[in-house]
């Protein structure tokens, strides 16, 4: 029985881990060892091949040790007397002290090399400061001076580093982990404290961002996506968004829409050019460019925009925007389609792989 | 006995075996309970955007999940449970060294499970998770302030668990039994002690810093004073990475002992075994930082812990392999426990590969706070020690309950343990290499395999809920079909299989032979025609039964439910439930009455000899353990506090420092209190009980005396305190400042507390003393409280150099 099991394990284990291998069916893949995306994951790959090697090595061994245990050694009533009483073996136990020693010296050393090689800092990186709120993510360009909040938009092909803290460096939030699945790893966000990782990301896409420290009633609703697109295409993107003032509308619904959101949504918000807000709230100034809404939750469209704007604690347990139950529904499609209103004219980053 | 008698009879025991039941019940309860919590989680994960659990009430029953199986089912069940029904039989002894402490702890524990459990009764279980991560765990409403009462009162439990232990290993063995001749479960269970004993400050000082960041607003992590949030995760590690030691280290030694028995072999390479598994006890303080990868430490520091992560896999395997040479060229016989054993072993391996793995740094980066972290950490816990907490149940049902179970249902449970965690958990190793983060009640659809994977793993989870009906049919099956169990069922070769199943209150009514050739004296006397001596029972005395010990840890979980309610005054959600201070008022009243009236019972009605392995008495040795406890506590915080001062975040105010001729004035009462102790203790043993008594007032109102000049010293610090905080926005010496007095008053009011902890337990001697219950040869509680004030005395000339001079 116990043998006919093991066979099975071994089978099913061998099952997931060919499953893991990206297939092309089932929706978008999360692969944080996605080779293409940058050096930080072939990096880790080039780790676990040694690790995956010796495990493969101890697995083995001592499975088939059990295994062969099971097997020989089990009691079938037709024995004479006990077994050998032996007490131990002196040279085995040395044999197996020094071996598994060599091999975790060997891959601390591995570890320790990378490590060296993933913590020297790349001259020249572009610096993003990334905050962590309760329960959505802020993003300051700052050698631009570039303020987007839920959605990250980066080169391909140019170093960046993340200044990543919990809150904003005087109102402090609780501790959050950031991490973009599929292209470097996480790292925390500490209010009072600045932690920092970089990574040059390699190829055009949307990226799954995520948090990865428990911090409340969303902790899984605090996602943001990443765009990685041509240098040319960010240049378009950074300069539209450095010259960016809101215009003052014309359209009825548009005049009406920012009439309420002078009433409404000014006091937390940030629109550049119209309110200030406070920075604890998400800023809204290219909400037209955004491809979700709610912290990388739902698609941008009216659908989900309308029901966040009007309830989004009903959306989203935990979150600190109030629902707005007085405003009727011409109210809401007004607010949202001023808030569509704002973008940077000429990019469309929906035109990426949507998930 | 009737129902009530029997109740009365379990709540004024102090009898090892009945204290070893409260702990293996109330443990095993826990698991089956925070199983199906775990049901409920993975019901909840079954599908993409499910609304069974969502949101706070998700992180409510995860936070119980995981709190409930570390410190109420994997941490005592072998630990304390085992230990304490198990340990004093293999060492042929009738109790364990402090019986009432020993009874007192475990009402504790359970009273802790209790408080943790109340909070749903007041709006709801904590939703921090297990780990309570500040500054999180300040912004949460009151599940956290019981869940922190609950920590710390827990954590005293295991302080007074651990130094019983240790006091009896060392003082209580049958004689002949040398150190290198216990059995493996007894090293184990040693070993844990003295881990526990290091350790448990961390969790303490974490616990106890939340705490009073909430009831007070006093934190040396809050980033406004630029304290720092990091240093809790170092508190809390520092602890809770041990810990993973004290959750495997005893049910090793379940293995050791069962692999012997139903190989009908020695354990291979005993001594190996011993050096093993002191070597992970002390290699295992050397890693906690792995937990902590992601917080941005510096790189060195980093890979230190790298180092003793990889190198701690070492004894480690050297276990196991042990554990294969005992059953090899053995006569393997299936039961049950063996079974669980050898599930045991190929799960664990899978954990310790997966372990290794996440030292590999730049993949840890990767998978933190993944499910790849949640199938590690349950291959280890679950179907590492969990299964062997399974193979110590069956293997000492016998002896336990008398009763033989049966084979078939143990079995079926086996199979679909093991099956059903297999599918439960490997497909949770793919979810972390697929990107999936732990702790979060919902995801999205359409992310290649989320949905697949999530939903095999449930399927896992209700196969292991089926597994756990046939353990329920088990135990059912074994009182209903009442097989009386023989005294050794399976052969076994240490003592607790020499004696009745279930043994006679007073475990033993022989006298063993004195020589033991090795750690299996049943097999080497049987080997060599040895023959215990029969005793006449009646010449047996225990010790007396006593309900105080109950009362006491009554007192303390009312003390505990009235502090949990008190108002928040820190930075938490307002707390202050209406009648907070009643159950306060109450609570204490009833600590202390009960805490005199257990002092005032002498622990034998008989008078007895003890004899003891080192000569000095059980409470001397529990005691000395105990304070390396409080040795560490203070350690540790003071490590905080130094960090604090050396990296320039806390700088004392220039002209605000508390005086030091007050504290001067106070070390004098206090070092003082130390000699007029020392001389009553002298006269004591010499019988001259005026004196005596006249020394020990003395001492207590010296420590009164000082105490009151520390409350004053208080009332004027705290105002230039809340200056200092005020300021702290505008001012970066404010900010300093603040951040000094806070740990000044943490530290310095917790060697307050320690005063009056200390100063009771004079009192304590001092009542006994008036009430003649004490004397040369008796000496209650003196020598305890003796010894404890003088560290009150030693701490305080630290506090004095690193917070009045430096």
């Amino acid at each position: 029985m116990l043998q006919r099991s093991l066979g099975l394990i071994v089978l099913l284990l061998l099952g997931l881990v060919l499953a893991a291998e990206p297939g092309q069916a089932g929706g978008h893949t999360l692969n944080i060892l996605d080779r293409d995306a940058s050096a930080f994951n072939r990096e880790v790959r080039g780790l676990l091949v040694w690790v995956m090697g010796f495990a493969a090595l101890v697995f083995v061994v001592v499975t088939g040790a059990l295994v062969y245990v099971t097997v020989k050694f089990r009691r079938t009533g037709k024995e004479t007397g006990e077994p050998e009483q032996l007490h131990g073996n002196d040279r085995l136990e040395v044999a197996w002290t020094v071996i598994p020693t060599v091999i975790v010296l060997i891959i601390f050393g591995l570890t320790a090399q990378s490590m060296f090689k993933l913590d020297r800092p790349t001259p020249g990186a572009m610096v993003v400061e990334v905050r962590g709120w309760q329960f959505w993510w802020d993003f300051h360009y700052k050698d631009y001076g570039v303020r987007n909040s839920n959605e990250l938009i980066l080169p391909v092909g140019k170093p960046v580093r993340f200044e990543i803290t919990g809150g904003d460096g005087t109102n402090y939030d609780v501790i959050h982990s950031f991490r973009i699945a599929s292209m470097v790893g996480a790292r925390d966000a500490i209010p009072g404290v600045v932690t920092h990782i970089e990574v040059t990301p390699e190829k055009i896409g949307t990226y799954y961002g995520q948090c990865v420290e428990l911090c409340g009633a969303s902790h899984a609703n605090m996602r943001f996506r990443v765009k990685v697109v041509p240098q040319e295409e960010f240049d378009r993107w950074i300069e539209g968004a450095r010259a960016f003032q809101a215009a003052q509308p014309t359209d009825p619904t548009l005049v009406r829409g920012q009439e309420l959101y002078k009433q409404q949504c000014a006091g937390c918000h940030a629109l550049k050019g119209v309110s200030q807000g406070a920075p604890s709230n998400p800023d809204l100034t290219f909400f037209g460019n955004r491809t979700t809404v709610g912290a990388g939750m739902w698609p941008n469209v009216p659908e989900y925009l309308e029901p966040w704007i009007k309830n989004s604690p009903g959306m989203k347990p935990g979150v600190k925007m109030p629902a707005f139950p007085n405003l009727s529904d011409e109210d809401v499609k007004a607010i949202a389609a001023y808030l569509m209103s704002h973008k940077v004219e000429g990019l469309d980053f929906s035109k990426l792989e949507k998930f | 006995m009737g129902f009530w008698a029997a109740v009365w009879d379990l709540l004024t025991t102090s009898d090892h075996k009945k204290v070893g039941m409260i702990y293996l019940v109330t443990s095993f309860v826990a698991f089956g309970l925070s199983g199906l919590m775990a049901v409920a989680i993975r019901w909840q994960l079954a599908g993409p955007e499910r609304q069974f659990l969502v949101g706070d009430a998700y992180n409510q029953v995860l936070t119980l999940h995981g709190a409930t199986m570390l410190f109420f089912f994997i941490i005592p069940a072998g630990l304390s449970g085992f230990g304490n029904f198990i340990l004093p039989l293999m060492l042929g002894e009738r109790d364990v060294a402090l019986p009432r402490i020993n009874a007192f702890a475990a009402w504790l524990f359970v009273f802790s499970a209790a408080l943790l459990y109340t909070s749903l009764f007041f709006g709801g279980a904590p939703d921090v998770g297990w780990t309570f991560y500040y500054p999180f765990s300040r912004t949460t409403g009151l599940g956290t302030d019981f869940f922190m009462m609950g920590v710390l009162l827990v954590g005293l439990s295991s302080l007074l668990g651990a130094a019983n232990f240790a006091a009896t290993v060392y003082n209580l063995r049958a004689k002949g039994m040398g150190l290198w001749k216990m059995p493996i479960f007894v090293w184990a269970i040693f070993a844990t002690s003295m881990l526990s004993l290091f350790a448990l400050a961390g969790i303490t000082a974490a616990s106890l810093t939340v705490l009073l960041s909430r009831k007070l607003g006093l934190s040396l992590f809050d980033p406004v004073i630029g304290g720092d949030p990091v240093l809790f995760q170092q508190f809390f590690w520092f602890y809770s990475h041990p810990a993973v030691y004290i959750m495997l280290l005893p049910y090793l030694g379940i293995a050791a002992e069962v692999s012997s028995t139903f190989a009908r072999k020695p354990v291979f390479g005993y001594r190996f075994m011993v050096f093993a598994l002191v070597g992970i006890a002390v290699v295992g303080f050397l890693v906690w930082a792995h937990h902590m990868f992601t917080v941005g430490e510096s790189l060195l520091f980093q890979l230190v812990f790298v180092f003793f992560t990889v190198l701690v896999a070492v004894p480690t395997g050297v276990k196991i392999f042990n554990l294969l040479g005992t059953l090899w060229g053995g006569q393997l016989d299936f039961k049950t426990p063996l079974l669980f054993v050898m599930g045991f072993m190929f799960n664990f391996l899978l954990g310790g590969i997966t372990g290794v793995m996440l030292a590999v740094v730049p993949f840890d980066y990767q998978v933190q706070d993944s499910y790849f972290v949640v199938a590690h950490f349950h291959n280890v816990l679950m179907a590492g020690s969990g299964f062997l907490a399974f193979a110590g149940l069956y293997y000492w049902w016998p002896k336990i309950t008398g009763r033989m179970y049966p084979e078939f249902w143990g079995k079926v449970h086996f199979w679909l343990f093991l099956v059903g965690y297999l599918i439960t958990f490997m497909p949770q190793y793919v979810l972390g290499f697929l990107g999936m983060p732990r702790r979060y009640y919902t995801y999205p659809d359409g992310l290649y395999l989320w949905n697949e994977l999530n939903f095999a793993s449930t399927v896992g989870a209700v196969i292991l809920a089926l597994g756990g009906i046939a353990w329920l049919i088990a135990m059912v099956q074994s009182f209903r079909q009442n097989v009386k169990a023989p005294d050794n069922p399976w052969g076994g070769y240490t003592l607790e299989w020499a004696t009745s199943s279930p043994p006679p209150s007073y475990n033993f009514a022989v006298q063993f032979p004195t020589v033991f050739k090795s750690e299996r004296p049943l097999y080497d006397w049987e080997k060599e025609g040895l023959k215990p001596t029969p005793v006449d029972p009646a010449t047996i005395h225990l010790p007396a039964p006593t309900v105080w010990p109950f009362m006491t840890a009554v007192g303390l979980l009312i003390t505990g439910i009235g502090i949990s309610l008190a108002p928040n005054l820190g930075n938490a959600p307002v707390g202050g439930v209406a009648g907070w201070g009643g159950w306060l008022a109450v609570g204490l009243v009833l600590f202390i009455y009960s805490l005199f009236q257990w002092a005032l019972r002498k622990e034998y009605d008989h008078p007895v000899v003890h004899h003891t392995v080192t000569g000095k008495s059980n409470a001397w040795v529990g005691m000395a353990w105990f304070i390396v406890s409080e040795i560490a506590l203070f350690g540790i915080l003071i490590a905080g506090y130094l960090y604090l001062r050396l990296t320039g975040a806390a700088v004392p105010p220039e002209d605000h420092r508390p005086a030091l001729w007050l504290a001067l004035l106070n070390t004098f009462f206090l070092v003082a209190s130390s000699f007029t102790v020392h001389y009553a203790h002298h006269d004591l043993r010499t019988n001259k009980f005026s004196p005596f008594k006249l020394g020990m007032l003395i001492s207590i109102l010296l420590g009164v005396v000082f105490f009151l000049f520390q409350i004053w010293e208080f009332a004027i610090a705290s105002g230039h305190y809340v200056e200092a905080l005020n300021a702290a926005g505008q001012s970066e010496a404010a900010q300093k400042a603040a951040l000094w007095f806070t740990a000044f008053f943490l530290i310095v009011g917790l060697h307050g507390a320690h005063v009056l902890i200390g100063g009771t337990g004079l009192a304590l001697a001092y009542a006994q003393g008036l009430a003649g219950k004490i004397d040369s040869h008796e000496q209650g509680t003196l020598e305890g409280s003796s010894m404890y004030w003088h560290l009150v005395d030693a701490v305080w000339l630290f506090i004095v150099t690193i917070f009045y001079i430096w």
